[in-house]
């Protein structure tokens, strides 16, 4: 991890503050949440991690066998990705069954006004 | 209970121009005892415009599927205060006299659903054989995971309801492939069902839309949702 070069570094480093002060303003804007914060937020604060912990980021690589650190940055990311996933999924349905629920009530309180 | 139950016939439908208004007339003569109410889908056709002066109507204001028109005329009965609801279609197959049958045989021996079964007199129906194969591997797997009852016709869409599973479905109901599915639900739930032999009559407007090899791709579905019912831990209720 020794060959990460300073150039290399600062340019993630960059993109990462860059990244996560457009994040933080969303949040506080209130177009995602705290939870989406975190949740996206890792795509800049793992390679940001690799790079400023190479060592730490070595010794992961040698406990899960695999033979480049890049394996690990891709493997963590598509983690968070599934685990966001998950949560959208659950989220779209659930709007889904409110939407279903609300257009119900709707149609029958529009018909019982009509009767009247 | 009612010296005389209110009974309501629920009628989804969708583009049922061709057929509704001889239906709705039909059941003013044969059974003026039974209110209805026509769940309209957001037909693109007349129907809500014939139904309305026959019948309350309630139109969706937008298309939800089978599932989430007959949970909408679920819902009308549990607020209207009905002892029972009987769903039928908007196309004309299930003579609405056939819903006396389901009566008599609640007031024999009470079951929260009473599925018309279109197989059990063998006489009065024909369907595809992906049809009947569908049907028949979907009503083994009902009555081996869900013991206390035996139902030859799951698919049927043909169903008495009493305040029980108007309860229930009212609140829950899906949304895919409703009969077969709600039916593993209640029984999950602990409610009980039953099946009284019914005669159909043909389609006389439209097609439906399980055709070809669909029913075998519904059957794998609807298999995989009876298993999950049946292995999830807690009632609906």
């Amino acid at each position: 991890m020794n060959e990460t070069s300073l150039e290399t570094t600062v340019l993630i480093l960059l993109f990462a503050a860059w990244y996560l002060v457009l994040m933080a303003r969303k949040t506080a804007r209130r177009q995602i949440d705290l939870y989406d914060l975190a949740m996206l937020s890792t795509v800049a604060v793992i390679p940001a991690f690799f790079v400023l912990f190479p060592d730490t980021t070595l010794a992961i690589t040698q406990i899960t066998g695999v033979a480049f650190p890049f394996v690990i940055l891709f493997g963590a990311l598509l983690a968070v990705l599934f685990l966001f996933m998950h949560r959208l999924t659950i989220k779209l349905h659930r709007l889904e069954s409110d939407n279903r629920m609300l257009i119900q009530e709707l149609s029958i309180l529009r018909q019982s006004q009509q009767q009247d | 209970m009612r010296e005389k139950p209110k009974v309501l016939l629920i009628i989804p439908c969708f583009n049922e121009a061709g057929s509704i208004a001889a239906l709705l007339q039909e059941i003013k003569t044969g059974c003026p005892e039974y209110e209805t109410v026509v769940i309209d889908d957001g037909s693109r056709d007349n129907t809500y415009a014939i139904a309305k002066t026959l019948s309350p109507t309630v139109r969706l204001l937008k298309n939800l599927g089978i599932g989430g028109a007959v949970q909408t005329g679920i819902k009308y009965a549990a607020q209207h205060d009905f002892d029972f609801c009987a769903q039928i279609d908007g196309d004309g197959q299930h003579p609405p006299e056939e819903v006396k049958k389901l009566l008599a045989a609640w007031q024999e021996k009470p079951r929260s659903i009473l599925i018309g079964s279109r197989y059990i007199a063998h006489d009065t129906f024909r369907s595809t054989w992906t049809r009947r194969l569908g049907s028949q591997i979907i009503s083994t797997a009902l009555n081996r995971l869900f013991g206390q009852c035996r139902v030859s016709d799951p698919t049927s869409g043909m169903r008495l309801m009493d305040r029980e599973a108007i309860a229930l479905f009212a609140a829950h109901y899906p949304h895919d492939f409703p009969e077969p599915i709600s039916l593993a639900w209640a029984l999950r739930s602990g409610l009980s069902a039953g099946e009284v032999p019914v005669k159909m009559r043909a389609r006389e407007h439209g097609q439906s839309s399980i055709i070809g090899w669909k029913p075998i791709a519904y059957m794998f579905r609807v298999l995989s949702y009876i298993i999950l019912a049946r292995l999830s831990r807690s009632s609906l209720q």
